[in-house]
């Protein structure tokens, strides 16, 4: 079953995170990000949680994490800045393994940027937002509808993974204004994901000792299980530590409880990592992401008007990116690769890095302004 | 059969809000309609574009293509400017002409029609925040995109109540300026 909103996406987002749980969010507004802070202000206290607009972006993320150090579950929303702003506590939810859900609306920058226009920016920060070594789950919504489904996705990818989780919207689907077709409650409540707990006895509770590439078992704090919980390389109880061989088994822990795990499975969840559209003959193949893909769509459509055999790819999950689908693109469609994106090229990297080759064609657009069919049109009409 | 509309102003004129009705009425009606603005960093006086999308098949990309808009409305020069040329020839546009200057060219190219909304918002209303709904009401005469009075009812249901005879009286002023303009 299926409900019917008219919306903004960036309201879709913030009704998600309560639907999948949440009950606490703490932040700063910002541009283009600040509605979903709004709607979490309205509807968090009718729910019995807990909002808060605290002094900065630094303290937003602060609040939010140790919050859901206590079991509860929480986001925080921002743009590009803000989360240039956030670096250094999202390191701390990575190495801590704290689940954490933090919204990135896209703008231009770098720095303050073009605060009211869309961009793709930050594709690459939320691959590396913070110095050290770790792993990002970045999901990208491409459609009001996602702005809901992939925000209770990254509820639940979080508390699995116990990780902070990135979910990525821009500008023109955070604040489009339009019919958005989302899961019952019901439904969104069935699939909601809880982190771990450990049930015995407290004295034999050691949170971080865990096997490689599993995520840690971290009890909500004040229920009777103490642990230390801190920045530094810690040890199964959590306290600091310097041990050689301890220190590279939580490195390759941290990277490998995502990574390798993605690999493995081919993804994180069973849920689709990506959108395909018209590839089944398609001879040239589209690749775009968030609101590009919407335009990507109908150049699709257009370009098959014109009897040129078109098909899109979309990536949904970002980081870690769908390799394998990737590396089946590059070897199907060759040189007829097409790649969009409002940034200079940070998602065309990885593609070329997958694909080992650059022979693709771009149309990438930084100066703020969406790309709009006509103009992917006539780049696929260069190519053929 | 898709409906490309675009309202400019400059921010704070209350042209987003008139997108979002319209967008809503549409889909209330068993279809689909998007809506997107654009605007720039500057609180108030920022060149402002509306897109309203509406079509009864799915629509992805939600903005206008330029050079396919069948309608636009302008209650700001700058923006006017700016934002014409994604009208199509032919095509209809609505001014403010105390607010807007329209070139010998563009009387040319487009069907041109001069109504003083805000005027008529201020003065005749009494409410100039009444306006969008003037405008409003002005776009769905004019393009017959939408059935009036679901688009007054959408419309009623995203204001307060202390307004709600303003702006029907704003939407029935809208109307009748718009016909006597096509009577011309």
């Amino acid at each position: 079953m299926a409900r019917e909103e008219i919306s903004t996406g960036n309201e879709l987002c913030s009704m998600a995170a309560i639907d999948a749980g949440a009950r606490f969010f703490s932040g700063y507004p910002i541009t283009p990000s600040s509605e979903v802070m709004h709607v979490a202000s309205d509807l968090l206290p009718e729910v019995g949680g807990k909002f808060i607009q605290m002094e900065d972006e630094i303290a937003g993320i602060c609040a939010a994490l140790g919050a859901s150090m206590t079991g509860v579950k929480s986001y925080t929303a921002t743009s590009g800045p803000g989360i240039s702003l956030k670096a250094e506590q999202i390191g701390f939810g990575f190495i801590a393994e704290i689940p954490l859900v933090i919204v990135n609306v896209m703008r231009g920058g770098p720095s303050t940027g073009l605060p009211t226009r869309v961009s793709q920016a930050d594709i690459g920060q939320a691959q590396y937002p913070t110095h050290g070594d770790f792993a990002s789950i970045t999901l990208c919504a491409g459609s009001l509808t996602e702005c809901y489904t992939q925000t209770v996705r990254a509820f639940n990818l979080a508390e699995k993974y116990m990780t902070p989780v990135f979910i990525l919207l821009d500008e023109t689907i955070g604040h489009m204004h339009g019919k958005a077709v989302i899961p019952d409650l019901a439904e969104v409540e069935a699939s909601v994901v809880n982190r771990a707990t450990f049930d015995g006895a407290p004295a034999d509770y050691k949170p971080y000792d865990v096997p490689m590439n599993k995520p840690a078992v971290l009890n909500p704090m004040f229920k009777g299980y103490k642990y230390h919980i801190t920045g530094l390389h810690h040890g199964y109880e959590g306290f600091p530590t310097e041990d050689a061989v301890q220190c590279e088994f939580n490195i390759e822990r941290l990277v490998g409880k995502i990574n390798t795990v993605a690999k493995e499975n081919d993804g994180l969840d069973d849920l689709p990592d990506y959108e395909e559209y018209m590839m089944d003959d398609a001879e040239v193949c589209i690749i775009a992401y968030g609101s590009i893909g919407l335009g990507a769509y109908e150049a699709v459509n257009k370009l098959r008007e014109q009897g040129i055999k078109a098909g899109m790819f979309r990536p949904i999950l970002l980081w870690p990116s769908p390799a394998k689908k990737i590396a089946e693109i590059g070897v199907k469609f060759k040189d007829k690769i097409f790649i969009t994106e409002l940034n200079m090229g940070q998602y065309s990297k990885e593609i070329e890095r997958i694909i080992k080759r650059d022979d693709f064609t771009t149309l990438l657009k930084a100066n703020g302004r969406p790309i709009a069919p006509s103009e992917m049109v006539a780049k696929v009409k260069e190519m053929m | 059969m898709r409906n490309s509309l675009r309202f400019t102003g400059v921010g704070g004129q209350g042209v987003l809000l008139a997108g979002e009705i319209m967008a809503a009425c549409k889909i209330e009606n068993g279809g689909n309609g998007l809506k997107t603005a654009t605007y720039t960093s500057q609180v108030r006086g920022g060149p402002t574009v509306v897109d309203i999308t509406l079509d009864d098949d799915e629509i992805r990309y939600p903005y206008a293509n330029e050079g396919e808009i069948d309608f636009m409305l302008s209650v700001a020069n700058v923006s006017y400017q700016q934002f014409k040329n994604g009208v199509k020839p032919g095509g209809i546009i609505v001014v403010d002409p105390n607010l807007v200057t329209p070139t010998d060219e563009d009387r040319k190219k487009w069907v041109i029609h001069e109504i003083p909304i805000i005027t008529i918002a201020k003065e005749e209303v009494g409410n100039v925040i009444t306006q969008s709904v003037v405008a409003l009401a002005i776009t769905n005469t004019m393009t017959n995109v939408l059935p009036k009075q679901s688009l007054i009812d959408t419309m009623l249901s995203k204001v307060p109540t202390k307004v709600h005879a303003a702006n029907k009286l704003a939407y029935e002023l809208g109307e009748k300026y718009a016909k006597e303009a096509m009577a011309k």
